[in-house]
Formats: C-alpha cells, sequence, structure tokens
C-alpha cells in the first residue's frame, strides 16, 4: 500500500509535468518562429546587403526602392 | 425531422434532435446555412440560431423565410416573418443591388451562386492569369481549397462560396526554403505587374483588376512535404505521398481546364476530411491543434491582429481625418528646432506629418494602414508640399529593414516620432520599432515616444494597450538607447495639452542611440 505521502506526491508531479509540458511547447513554438525570422533575414542578407555593398549612389536608391516594392502592400486603388 | 421552429429578432428557434446542415432562405434566396445542433445553443428547449452580426443590420422589415435541408432540398419550414419594425420586403444587398449571402467564415459576400456566367468569366481569366505567373515563376500551381471541391465534385464553382484559391507544393522541403522561394515568387509577380499582398511567410493574396474595374483577390497558399506529411497554408498537415502531388493533373471548372494536384481527392480528404464529397455550405475547418502550431510557429506572425483593429478603426476607401497637428508633435517640435527629416511611424492619417511639412521638415509618414493617409499624400502631392507616405508593417523585418536602410539616407539630424505606436503592437513589433529608429535616427537624431501606461476612458478603442514603461526602457536599453527625458502626465482626450496635476495615463519619451 503506497502512504497517502507518497500518493500526494505523485499526484504533485503530475501537475509538474503538465507545466513541464506546456512549457516545452512554448520553448518548441519559439524555435518554430526562428524560421521566419531566418527566412526573412537571408532575403534581407541576398537581396539588400550584398547588392547594397557596391557603393553606387544611384544604383543602392534604386534597388532599395524595388526591394522595398517587392515587401509592400500594393498602393491603394480608388478615388482621389 | 424539425419538431417546431420560430423566428424572433434575436435569432432563429428550432426544436431538433438531428444535426444536419440547413439553408436559410429570404422570400426564395439563399442567405446562409447553420448546423441544427453544431451552430446552435440550447435556450430552454429549443436549440437558438442567433443572427449572425453580418446580417443584423438588414433584419428590418418582411420576408418569407423558408429553412431547407441543405443535401435533400427538403422543405422544413417556410413562414412570412416580420423582423424589426420596417414593413418593406427585406433586402440583403450591396449598395449597387447585388444580392449577397454569408459564406462559411458568416461573412456577407457576393457568392458565386448568385453570379451569371457573365460575372464568372472574368474570374476564371484571373485564375489563368495568376496560375500562369506562377508557373513563369517556377512553381507548380494547382486551383484549391473549395475551388478544387467545386471542379472535381461537380465542374463547377461551389454556389455559397465566393473566393477563387490557388496552391502549390514547394520542391523545398525546409520551412526556411520554402519561406525564401515564397519572397521570390512574390518578387516575380510584381515584376510581372501584379499586386500582392503578404499574410504570412507562405501565403500571399494577388490583386487582380478585372475588366469591371473590380478588384479581385485570389489567395496562393504555398505547401510543402516534409516526413511523409503535406503542410498547406493555412489548413493542412496530413499524411501524404509525393506521387499525390506531381505530376500535375488537370481538372474542369465551369467548362475551362485547370491543373490540380496529381491525386485531387486525396488533398480534398486532407482539406476536408473523409465526408468532402457531401456538401457542406457552412463547413468548419477542425485544424488539428498540432497543425495550427506548426504553421503558426514556422509561417505566421507578420499580421498579428491589427488589420482587424485598425482596419476597422479606418473603414473602407480613402479616409478625411482630423486636421491640425497633435499636441505630441507639438511637444517634438519645440524640442527640434533643427531637425531635417522628421519620420512619424503611425502615422494614421497623417496630420502631424503635414504640420511638420509645413514648417519645411522633410516629413515621412509610416502606417501599416495605407489608405488612412492615402488623402494627406494627394494633398502634398498637390500642394508641392515635403511630405511623403510609405506602408510599413512594424512585424515583418523585411519591412522594418529596407524602410530603415531607406530613410537612413534621408538629409540629418533625423527624428522618429511614435504616438501610440509602442502600445499598439506586439512585442516583436516594439523591438523592431525601436530597431528602426535606431537605424533612421542614427547617432544624431533623437526617438520620440507616446505611450498609454494607465487605463482612461475609451481606452482600448483603437488597439492601445497600457504598456509597462519599465520593459519598454529595458528594451530600449538592450539596443544601446539612452532616455533623455521622461515625462508622466494626464491625458484625457488623447489630443488636448497634457495634464501634469492629475494621475498619469501617458508617459512621454525622448531616446538617443548616442552613446
Amino acid at each position: 500500500m503506497e502512504s497517502l505521502r507518497t500518493i500526494a506526491r505523485r499526484v504533485r508531479d503530475r501537475g509538474g509535468l503538465e507545466s513541464r509540458i506546456e512549457e516545452l511547447e512554448a520553448e518548441v513554438q519559439e524555435c518554430r518562429q526562428l524560421n521566419l525570422r531566418l527566412a526573412e533575414l537571408t532575403d534581407v542578407v541576398m537581396e539588400l546587403l550584398v547588392p547594397l555593398a557596391d557603393r553606387d549612389e544611384a544604383r543602392v536608391a534604386e534597388l532599395l526602392q524595388h526591394y522595398r516594392d517587392s515587401v509592400n502592400d500594393p498602393p491603394v486603388p480608388g478615388p482621389r | 425531422m424539425l419538431r417546431s421552429a420560430r423566428v424572433t429578432d434575436g435569432g432563429i428557434f428550432v426544436r431538433t434532435e438531428q444535426d444536419r446542415a440547413v439553408d436559410i432562405l429570404f422570400d426564395g434566396r439563399r442567405i446562409g446555412s447553420f448546423w441544427l445542433q453544431r451552430d446552435t445553443r440550447a435556450a430552454g428547449e429549443e436549440r437558438k440560431y442567433p443572427w449572425p452580426d453580418a446580417l443584423r443590420r438588414f433584419l428590418d422589415g418582411v420576408t418569407t423565410l423558408s429553412l431547407v435541408d441543405h443535401v435533400s432540398e427538403e422543405e422544413l419550414f417556410s413562414a412570412e416573418v416580420h423582423l424589426g419594425t420596417g414593413e418593406e420586403r427585406i433586402r440583403i444587398e450591396d449598395a449597387q443591388g447585388n444580392p449577397l449571402g454569408l459564406d462559411k467564415s458568416l461573412r456577407l459576400m457576393r457568392l458565386f451562386e448568385s453570379r451569371s456566367a457573365e460575372h464568372v468569366k472574368p474570374l476564371l481569366d484571373s485564375m489563368e492569369a495568376v496560375l500562369a505567373a506562377l508557373e513563369k515563376a517556377g512553381v507548380e500551381p494547382f486551383i484549391a481549397y473549395g475551388t478544387l471541391l467545386g471542379a472535381v465534385r461537380d465542374g463547377a464553382l461551389i454556389g455559397h462560396d465566393s473566393d477563387a484559391d490557388l496552391g502549390y507544393v514547394s520542391a523545398h522541403d525546409h520551412p526556411v526554403d520554402v519561406m525564401l522561394e515564397s519572397f521570390r515568387l512574390q518578387r516575380a509577380l510584381v515584376e510581372q505587374g501584379f499586386a500582392v499582398t503578404r499574410y504570412s511567410g507562405i501565403a500571399f493574396k494577388v490583386l487582380v483588376e478585372e475588366s469591371d474595374g473590380t478588384r479581385r483577390g485570389l489567395d496562393v497558399f504555398g505547401g510543402f512535404l516534409r516526413d511523409g506529411m503535406l503542410y498547406l497554408m493555412g489548413e493542412v498537415g496530413h499524411p501524404f505521398e509525393a506521387e499525390w502531388v506531381r505530376p500535375r493533373s488537370r481538372t474542369t471548372l465551369e467548362g475551362r481546364t485547370f491543373p490540380a494536384p496529381a491525386v485531387p481527392e486525396h488533398l480534398l480528404e486532407a482539406m476536408y476530411g473523409p465526408t468532402w464529397r457531401v456538401p457542406d455550405p457552412a463547413y468548419k475547418f477542425e485544424t488539428p491543434q498540432s497543425t495550427v502550431r506548426r504553421l503558426n510557429g514556422w509561417f505566421r506572425g507578420t499580421r498579428v491582429g491589427q488589420e482587424h483593429v485598425w482596419g476597422k478603426f479606418y473603414g473602407p476607401g480613402p479616409q478625411e481625418g482630423p486636421q491640425g497637428p497633435s499636441s505630441f508633435v507639438r511637444w517634438v517640435r519645440a524640442r527640434e528646432p533643427e531637425m531635417r527629416t522628421a519620420v512619424d511611424v503611425g502615422c494614421g492619417y497623417g496630420r502631424d506629418v503635414m504640420w511638420l511639412a509645413r514648417q519645411g521638415v522633410e516629413a515621412w509618414g509610416l502606417d501599416f494602414i495605407a489608405r488612412a493617409f492615402k488623402r494627406s499624400a494627394k494633398r502634398a502631392e498637390r500642394q508641392g508640399l515635403p511630405a511623403s507616405f510609405m506602408w510599413a508593417n512594424l512585424t515583418e523585418l523585411r519591412s522594418v529593414m529596407v524602410t530603415g536602410a531607406l530613410l537612413a539616407r534621408q538629409p540629418g539630424p533625423r527624428v522618429v516620432l511614435a504616438r501610440h505606436v509602442a502600445d499598439a503592437t506586439d512585442a516583436a513589433g516594439r523591438a523592431h520599432l525601436l530597431r528602426l529608429a535606431r537605424m533612421v535616427a542614427g547617432r544624431s537624431g533623437r526617438l520620440y515616444l507616446q505611450v498609454q501606461t494607465a487605463r482612461t476612458p475609451g481606452e482600448g478603442e483603437r488597439g492601445v494597450k497600457v504598456l509597462d514603461v519599465d520593459a519598454l526602457l529595458a528594451q530600449v536599453a538592450d539596443l544601446g538607447g539612452r532616455v533623455l527625458e521622461r515625462h508622466d502626465l494626464a491625458d484625457y482626450e488623447g489630443d488636448d495639452a497634457p495634464d501634469s496635476s492629475s494621475a498619469p495615463t501617458i508617459c512621454r519619451l525622448v531616446i538617443t542611440w548616442n552613446p
């Protein structure tokens, strides 16, 4: 026969396990979220940082505008 | 099937034990559908289906309301019904008199069942155009979701649907590569002349102008295969074989052929479950939590509910907002007589940008809701004012980086203003706001913030939350910023000159990035 104390500890531990799982789920989710950041960062480096290093003023301005156009929401249509 | 039914201003009350999809007809025209048990709640002996919010404003008048079993088409109930105080027949129509109906998300839309063949043609043309553009950009697109379902089931668009969906399965199997590909696709489509709005790391909407001038959005959902699973934005995470995707097949829709996955039935089962062949106008996705978590974690977070709040706040179309400067911008101006460039992040209607521009400052307004500043932008152009407006998204790193890089090249000193922005975005948005400010202001300029620090009457209306200033200051310090001034003030109306006598509700901060 388990003593009441042992049973109580097991119940407590099970509670601990649940909160540990919740924590782990949150941590897994944090790791997943790095995918989007990494993709965005890689895109910025490939499309902007490397070409910007050529330091040709006109080309740099054009490049920035071009990249922005491809990220932006489109202009609002309609009157005025 | 129905033991009784009655209709009131509150909703439809039924007595039944069955759970079936039932169509609601007003004067013989289908308005929406619901499931007798799933979409109702117990009300005494009866089950109540409350009127959907989108419908309420129309429910004033008289109609013959019928309830019809969606699958067997048996009429279960029909009666002349008076709702509200009106005497006219109830007409559920848009401003142009086009009939509207509820889609499965309970939005009132122009549904396909109310459209004639000539109305459907422009949609099919748009689908072909976008499919061709995606193909040219290097993926193998197909029709997806409800569009694929209608094609495979009936060779036709589903009557109770209102839009068309496209999808593709990437050749990559890592979420990062799939997103990079999606960014490239967006660039390719923009270069081909399409207007594109991104919704997540792998889904976007392509806006197509149709011959009658209406602008239609076609959703393009990216997907990929990994470890025997297909993940397709925005609802699918299902065991899947590569042979079910490629080589693509063709399917017929409204008399034209469109690309489909190799075995479309498998994709339909992954999307709608094993009962996909039975029509369900009130279908609700029951996406497993594990799939929602995966798709959220990998791909979502760049549009975090702000559109829901601010899109509503600014209403549809270009808006006329309040004129004249806020007390905040006057306060900033008094401290920055030498500033050459000002960047108002979260500029809204652009009133502060216009005021600064009239004083000769090169003023830039950034906002996530572009229609808010559209009128100010036009006015600035007409009047030759040095005011410019740009769309920017604080929760999208790429938008922040390129905007920062562009503005950092403007003449200095550059000052950044953000009135109730840090308290309207999420933690990632706040970090990006500070990064943007640091990129733009550099060492010579400063960042001016106004945030909500305690509740005031009316607070919450505009999606502004009470902010923990200490946490914000820690974020500032992490990025190498230093607080030059801090003022805790009472500010009841938001625009009146702050009052320092009552309990503080807002905080103003001046931050430098110069150590």
